[in-house]
């Protein structure tokens, strides 16, 4: 970001605190390239340069809110979009409670995850890693897969005071998927980070390589509905405990009676004693937030703590809505590893009949007050027999509930990793969370099964 | 000169240079004006008072076979805008098995614009808040915990331009709108019902069709009255039984595994490490009973009022109205250029013949792909719904999602219902709480025994159809009508 812009901002900040409009200015630059892999080709090598300027006004109970993707280029075209903000709220509607303006809590700036050479990262580099798995695992194989990454660069002003606070990253996010040209099974391979070279075809030969000979010599098997023990892989909790904490842990939701705790009290039993969950911005498995929604130094909070319920997650203005408190939120998710051994194969050789199941496909929830999910399971998914693969198994749906999955937890394993839950929707705004490497669970509902893969 | 002269100047002179330098097409999107407005009233405040602008240049060039895209917001900057897609393109074409080609189009010229009366980015914000506030109003009582407005409107100004000399300009107009009340049942488990706001198919998509009480105001107390009896009424037992599907509910079933199966790009595989794949093969085409013969579905369907409308495609081609399946029988599919000209290399023969105008992009900054147009059900002669409720023995009705999860290859699904009515030996008995149901594409659909007429046949607005990486969110219409399917597994297993 260049000092133009920077001060061409506090400089419109300036302006409105002159003019006493309640304002925050947040600048939102990305650099982003994307090359996706379909039919072991570059289906798609994507570059995006841009830029965003959100504003929000606050007006007594009134707000309005602006986001502007273009060109900017002066103080006073950025003045008069902050001053047609403000008129915007002045026609607004009055609510029940005061909106709050973000105040930025200290002079913040940060790019400890910033690395220049995956900002500029050559797409070529890229096109030679997804090479190298072709030829090394063999390229018979159908491959597909992508590769996002890019920087993310944001400054936040507000007219609440002078403070700024300026945030550059790097993070990257990348995939292969091995599909069998006739039997169809998958197999896939994730890997994230926030440095050039995080990302390496070693890994992902290596992992293809372990898992591939199991897969070749077995035929699909066809899950029964009922009852089973289920070993979820580091994907599927990841996304998985997303999804609890969101609907089970956001003030907004609890407040508003939506989710599966509305009829649960802080410091009640409500999951296994094994299962904590926090938003911990210190963890080194998670993309840094400095500044939660309304300005706080980000902050570790525990929601769940060994199986109790142990604090909701406010953001400002249902905070001021239900008179709670704000909480310093990162959106940093990290649940604690427990003391299994780091191959789950081990943890289950007692065990005559297990399900892997590594990625959880379109999840949703058909009954958020009972948190009740359903989605089924997709890439490397086998049936395990006292500790051995036995077989790939035919895709199939898991319906069953938040409390069950984390309330039947039988083994954790004592690795975590961190799971890149980013989406490209909209703009570039890295995340990830840091969950343990896989969960053995009892008593998991298989709904369905499909006759394919 | 003018800012489109200019910018007309730099794009057509960077197309001759990436030409020159050995492209073998390239094209350039300008979205001059992208200008959306969000507003939601939640429990009658308004929480959501946002508007954005967009505008900026997207550009591919296909080289070697392959596709380079870059996109700049910045549009002082236009030759580095082409520099990179070059450049990317360039370096995709390192790795190509199959090389992508457009075949050969002659240039055209056409423009477009959504039928509207009002653009409703234009009305006053107080306006639209009286409005939304009235029915807001209509939507309260004492024993309703959640009250939920959201209204989206969009304004879209498009220029393209290609190396093959196309220019086409359109303008697209939107409304979207939703409402929804919520409360705690005997269980305290949170229910709702909702509306969302849909199409005549002859009518207009501005400001007019929100205040027109037909389509979306006036369903504030059929919404009430629907809540209030899912509040006390029993489960839905898990079994099998015949299910029939109101447009509100059939249109996201025919979305899933009727539209997304049949884009061409999932079939060929190159969604697979994100949305899935397709259980249709190129050898499916004119072969897979997709369905019973009471079964044709469209794209496009001539509708001329719905988003899923649009005149041209983002490659500048035509919208066009054609069969998927035709009396059960699998017969096209969604379709671009290139993803056409692929798959008649792979099949070794020509199984499809013309781009089905299906390449969109959610805004300049997205490649397009292969997106739906409107996905249809045409209606069928197995009369009204009464008609259809009269031949059912054990079964029930039921009408909008709350919950949507789909096999990765699309051959399975679950969906949960806000209600559904029991029906009896052709009658309606009572209402009944949390319904899903579930199948299988291929069995289910060959299990539709009755397709409404004309009668009940609705055009339901799509405006968060999410596809492709880096992710695009897309609007788009589904028209159907009332359909019946026997023995599907509904309810859930305890």
């Amino acid at each position: 970001m260049n000092e133009k812009t920077k001060s061409m901002i506090t400089e419109a900040r300036d302006m409105a605190q002159n003019r006493g409009i309640m304002a925050s200015i947040n600048y939102h630059r990305e650099n982003s390239h994307l090359m996706r892999i379909g039919n072991n080709s570059v289906s798609l090598n994507t570059s995006e340069e841009l830029t965003r300027i959100d504003i929000e006004v606050i007006q007594g109970r009134k707000k309005g809110t602006h986001t502007h993707l273009g060109e900017i280029d002066s103080v006073d075209e950025l003045f008069n979009t902050i001053l047609k903000v403000s008129e915007k709220a002045g026609k607004s509607a009055e609510m029940d409670f005061e909106p709050v303006l973000t105040v930025i809590e200290a002079n913040v700036e940060t790019e400890a995850q910033y690395d220049e050479a995956l900002d500029n990262l050559n797409p070529s580099v890229k096109e030679q890693v997804y090479s190298a798995i072709f030829k090394n695992v063999g390229e018979d194989y159908n491959y597909s897969g992508s590769w996002s990454s890019g920087s993310t660069e944001t400054f936040s002003v507000t007219t609440a005071n002078k403070n700024s606070a300026w945030h550059r990253l790097t993070d990257q996010q990348f995939m292969c998927v091995l599909k069998h040209p006739e039997k169809m099974w998958e197999l896939a391979s994730w890997q994230t980070g926030t440095k050039a070279g995080d990302v390496t075809a070693e890994v992902t030969i290596n992992e293809f390589k372990s898992i591939l000979p199991t897969y070749e010599n077995r035929e699909g098997f066809g899950v029964e509905p009922g009852n089973y023990k289920v070993v979820l892989g580091s994907q599927a909790i990841g996304e998985l405990i997303g999804m609890t904490v969101w609907i089970g842990c956001a003030g907004r939701m609890w407040e508003m009676k939506m989710g599966w705790t509305a009829d649960k009290n802080i410091g009640d039993n409500i999951l296994h004693p094994s299962v904590t969950v926090l938003d911990d911005p210190t963890s080194d498995q998670i993309f840094s937030e400095p500044l939660s929604d309304s300005g706080m130094l980000t902050r570790t909070q525990t929601m769940i703590d060994k199986g109790r319920f142990a604090g909701l997650l406010y953001d400002r203005n249902t905070a001021s809505k239900y008179g709670k408190k704000a909480t310093p939120n990162a959106g940093c998710l990290v649940m604690r590893p427990g003391d299994g051994p780091s191959d789950f194969l081990e943890a289950v050789r007692d065990i005559d009949r297990v399900l892997y199941i590594p990625a959880i496909h379109y999840m949703n929830m058909p009954n958020m007050s009972k948190g009740i999910f359903t989605g089924s399971s997709r890439f490397s998914a086998v049936l395990v027999e006292k500790g051995k693969i036995v077989s790939p198994i035919f895709s199939s749906r898991i319906t069953d509930q938040f409390e069950n999955i984390f309330g039947n937890v039988l083994a954790i394993s004592s690795e975590t990793v961190s799971v890149n839950t980013s989406n490209t929707y909209g703009r570039r705004a890295p995340s990830a969370v840091s969950v343990p490497t896989w969960m053995l669970i009892d008593d998991v509902k298989i709904t369905d099964c499909a006759d394919s893969f | 000169m003018s800012i489109f002269n200019d910018l007309k100047e730099a794009v057509t002179r960077n197309i001759g240079r990436v030409m020159n330098a050995g492209a073998q097409y390239s094209d350039a999107r300008w979205y001059e004006d992208d200008s959306s407005e969000m507003l939601m009233l939640l429990d009658g405040n308004l929480e959501g008072n946002d508007t954005t602008v967009e505008s900026g240049l997207g550009v591919r060039v296909l080289y070697g076979g392959a596709w380079g895209f870059a996109a700049i917001s910045q549009t002082a900057d236009i030759d580095t805008c082409f520099d990179r897609a070059m450049a990317n393109a360039i370096s995709a074409s390192k790795l190509v098995k199959v090389k992508l080609d457009m075949g050969k189009k002659p240039g055209h010229t056409g423009s477009y614009t959504s039928p509207f009366k009002i653009d409703p980015i234009d009305v006053s914000l107080s306006d639209k808040v009286d409005f939304l506030k009235s029915v807001d109003d209509s939507l309260t009582e004492d024993w309703i915990l959640r009250r939920m407005i959201r209204v989206q409107m969009q304004r879209m100004i498009i220029h393209f331009w290609s190396s093959e000399g196309t220019y086409t300009q359109k303008k697209l107009i939107n409304t979207f709108a939703h409402m929804t009340a919520m409360a705690l049942d005997k269980d305290k488990q949170m229910q709702r019902r909702s509306k969302t706001l849909y199409c005549e198919t002859e009518g207009t998509r501005g400001w007019e069709m929100l205040t027109n009480p037909a389509l979306w105001s006036g369903h504030a107390d059929r919404v009430k009255t629907e809540l209030k009896e899912v509040l006390t009424a029993p489960e839905l037992e898990y079994g099998k039984r015949s299910v029939i599907l109101l447009p509100g509910q059939g249109h996201l079933q025919v979305h899933e595994t009727i539209g997304h199966p049949l884009e061409l790009d999932r079939i060929l595989g190159y969604e697979l490490s994100y949305a899935g794949g397709s259980f249709v093969n190129l050898d499916s085409f004119g072969k897979l009973k997709y369905g019973s013969d009471k079964l044709t579905a469209s794209a496009y369907g001539s509708i001329t009022n719905s988003p899923g409308s649009f005149g041209f495609d983002a490659e500048g081609t035509p919208e066009r109205d054609y069969l998927l399946i035709d009396k059960g029988i699998l017969v096209n599919c969604l379709t671009s250029r290139a993803m056409i000209s692929e798959a008649n290399q792979r099949a070794g023969r020509e199984v499809f013949t013309e781009s089905g105008g299906a390449s969109r992009s959610t805004a300049f900054y997205r490649a397009p792909i292969d997106r739906m147009t409107n996905v249809n059900i045409l209606p069928g002669d197995d009369g009204t719904l009464e008609d259809i409720i009269s031949t059912t023995e054990d079964g029930i009705i039921v009408d909008n999602p709350t919950s949507w999860s789909i096999g990765s290859n699309r051959e399975h699904f679950h969906f949960g219902c806000e209600i559904a009515w029991e029906v009896k030996n052709g009658r309606i008995t009572r209402v009944l709480r949390n319904p899903s149901y579930q199948g299988h594409t291929v069995e289910f659909y060959n299990n539709l025994t009755a397709v409404g007429d004309e009668s009940t046949w609705v055009v339901e607005q799509v405006e968060n159809c999410g596809k492709g990486e880096p992710n695009q969110v897309m609007e788009l219409g589904h028209g159907l009508p009332v359909v019946k399917f026997d023995n599907v597994i509904s309810g859930e297993r305890k």
